[in-house]
């Protein structure tokens, strides 16, 4: 049976076209936690904008790709399905898109920058987010042009966009006929600590130190654990390595 | 029948959209810069992590700024941290404000609870998979169960929990230490809050018994919080020129200024409604100047006058230039709190010791701990006892009830009624004469003094 080159790199270029929005659907969210905060600034609002913009972009992308994939009679039953799950991935990606865009215009419109005295929220945070915002545009370093009126002009333009992606998100639901309960995950429960992303606190061979919850940043006093005992290790090999080196030459 | 059931769901949600309209506000009004909550660090091993609070702090907050007793500021702080507002940072499961050094931190407005954004299955499904790689397969038992019960309810977008899961968390390290500790501490909130563990109550209860609780628990909430509001309403209401009518005359319709003259600061004999309102709270003896030197004379006569004297002297303070503020506050050290002083106040030694610390850098907030001891103590102590002396009761039965101006029988005699004539009037006029702007001006500010 002759091998469907072409439906094989469709798939791929969708996958990569997912794990974009994937990801930027992930910063956005977590940019958006950030607003009202002490963390929020006139560069959050930039960075919301433009990472807004830009996970609209891959939406659109994405839903072109897709539509026209699922479109297409021609496909076996095994390409359908993978269609299929992947579409109920792009739909999951926009709802969470749709909510977090929706809210940060709530949150944005009770937390104006341009007023005499700032009310926001002590939360404890005051890092910057333009590492998120970097991640998010694929860039080194997030540039910064917007001026001081962003809050409230970006305002009305989310207010727009939001109606867009409403509209989309019916049309989607009218012409493509996909019906979720059918998908199955190919993932099963507990995939994702076959990561080979680090992506705890934890250095290479070392105790971990479990906790029930961070108890006063427990989590951070254990990551350091983690460091000293790695540290320990490393220097008991060497003083072993040395000392059976010399052992032997002695 | 059916439509109870509608309007009951309905009155459900307007009571607890009140309700989270009103801890919403409370809450921005304590970050506000002047008037706000006092900030302390959080020190972890060699993280320092800033806004965190003492459930002391909060209350003694809360009973200055809205003027309650400590048993209602300990009743609104409870609700705002058994609705995520403010979070415990050292037993995060036990929801409820402790008035000691427990510490805590206010919530980001984005895991606000609010019936707007219910938690969704499929974000709690990506918090559990985020848990599950930070515990490296650790989960709690109940965590566990709702893992695995969600895996089997949205199994068909399971694969996208995973990639999300392990997305947020890169987003997550790319902020610093301090930062992504108070991300996983906001987070573990909101979940805690949105879905208990078992055994704790449910606070939203969101499911299909809306009905029942309807009836009890939210309504009992807002009605507490209400009730202190329905109190003030009926206190006040013979006070009110709006509803009762003020005597002798309202001076925006008769133009008759008779009512701010006998209700100004110096005069002889106040209004019976004036000195009955003395009774309602301290703080309205207190805010009236006759109020205070009546207050003045009782105080004298029980040898504990220094008090309120120094309770003024720290509001000129507070309230003062700040250039002025080291003078007062050094004049302030040396009549009422050094060892010897001529009116020497008597404060407990804690806040004594801390005062007198404070005082090496003086600042507009120093006497604050100090001013609001003497003020409790005042307030507990004195004002009970000057309400039921003789001192308050003679000058209760003395005062003046005035009498309803009556229109008088013979027009003329009637104080004639004339309304001055509008500046944009008077502008048009002068400027149709052709006259100067600056003599138009002139003639504005005459007008004005008229009135």
């Amino acid at each position: 049976m002759p091998v469907d080159w072409g439906a094989d790199m469709g798939k791929d270029e969708c996958k990569t076209m997912l794990d974009a929005l994937n990801k930027v659907t992930a910063c956005y969210r977590h940019l958006v936690s950030a607003l009202g905060s002490t963390s929020d600034s006139q560069n959050l609002r930039e960075e919301l904008k433009k990472t807004r913009k830009k996970a609209q972009e891959l939406a659109v992308a994405n839903r072109t790709k897709l539509t026209a994939l699922l479109k297409d009679k021609s496909i076996s039953n095994d390409d359908r399905a993978e269609y299929e799950r992947l579409w109920v991935l792009f739909t999951s990606s926009m709802e969470i898109l749709e909510v977090d865009m929706k809210r940060s215009l709530e949150i944005g419109q009770s937390f104006p920058l341009k007023v005499p005295t700032r009310h926001f929220i002590q939360t404890g945070m005051t890092g910057s987010t333009t590492t998120v915002a970097a991640r998010a545009m694929s860039v080194q370093n997030m540039k910064y042009e917007a001026d001081a009126s962003i809050d409230t002009a970006d305002l009305k333009d989310l207010e727009t966009e939001i109606a867009q992606v409403d509209q989309m998100m019916e049309e989607m639901e009218m012409k493509v006929q996909v019906a979720p309960w059918a998908v199955e995950a190919k993932q099963e429960a507990g995939a994702e600590l076959k990561s080979t992303v680090s992506v705890g606190n934890s250095s290479v061979g070392v105790i971990s130190v479990c906790e029930e919850e961070p108890k006063e940043g427990g989590e951070g006093e254990a990551g350091l654990m983690k460091v000293f005992a790695g540290i320990i290790f490393t220097a008991v090999l060497l003083i072993a390595g040395i000392l059976g080196y010399l052992v032997i030459n002695l | 029948s059916f439509i109870n059931a509608d309007f009951n769901i309905f009155r459900y949600h307007v009571a607890v959209m009140c309700l989270e309209n009103i801890m919403e506000r409370v809450i921005v009004s304590m970050q506000d810069p002047d008037m706000g909550m006092k900030m302390r660090n959080q020190r972890l091993l060699i993280t320092v992590i800033p806004h965190a609070m003492t459930g002391r702090d909060i209350v003694d907050w809360l009973i200055q700024k809205y003027t309650i007793t400590e048993e209602e500021a300990l009743h609104i702080g409870n609700f705002l941290v058994k609705y995520g507002y403010i979070y415990p940072l050292k037993e995060p499961r036990n929801l409820c404000l402790k008035q000691d050094e427990t510490p805590y931190r206010f919530q980001t407005p984005y895991y606000w609870t609010s019936t707007r954004w219910p938690a969704s299955e499929l974000d709690y499904a990506i918090y559990l998979a985020k848990k599950n790689i930070r515990k490296q397969g650790e989960l709690i038992e109940y965590e566990k169960e709702c893992y695995n019960a969600l895996h089997k309810r949205i199994n068909h977008t399971w694969d996208f929990v995973v990639m999300q899961a392990r997305e947020q968390l890169r987003a997550s390290k790319q902020r610093r230490k301090a930062d992504r500790i108070v991300l996983e501490c906001q987070e573990q909130a909101y979940w805690l809050i949105n879905r208990p563990p078992p055994g704790v109550m449910d606070i939203l209860e969101q499911g299909p018994d809306r009905r029942n609780v309807a009836n009890t628990r939210v309504q009992l909430v807002s009605g507490q919080m209400l009730a202190i509001f329905v109190k003030y309403c009926e206190q006040y209401q013979d006070h009110d020129p709006i509803m009762q009518g003020c005597l002798p005359s309202n001076p925006w319709i008769t133009d008759d200024i008779m009512y701010w003259n006998m209700n100004s600061e110096t005069v002889t004999m106040p209004t019976k409604l004036r000195v009955e309102r003395w009774s309602f709270s301290f703080m309205e003896l207190l805010n009236d100047p006759l109020g205070r030197k009546e207050l003045l004379t009782y105080l004298e006569k029980e040898f504990s006058a220094e008090n309120l004297c120094f309770w003024q002297a720290c509001e000129e303070v507070r309230h003062g230039e700040a250039s002025k503020i080291a003078a007062k506050v050094d004049e302030v050290y040396k009549q009422f709190l050094a060892p010897g002083a001529s009116r020497w106040v008597n404060i407990d030694s804690k806040t004594m010791e801390k005062t007198l610390e404070g005082i090496k850098h003086p600042h507009r907030f120093v006497l604050d701990d100090a001013q609001m001891h003497i003020y409790f103590l005042m307030k507990k102590d004195s004002y009970p006892r000057y309400l039921k002396s003789e001192l308050y009761k003679n000058l209760l039965a003395k005062a003046i009830v005035p009498q309803e101006t009556k229109k008088s029988v013979f027009p003329f005699m009637r104080r004639q009624r004339h309304s001055s004539p509008s500046p944009a009037l008077v502008t048009q006029t002068a400027e149709d004469n052709g006259k100067a702007k600056p003599s138009a001006a002139k003639a504005n500010a005459g007008t004005a003094s008229q009135i």
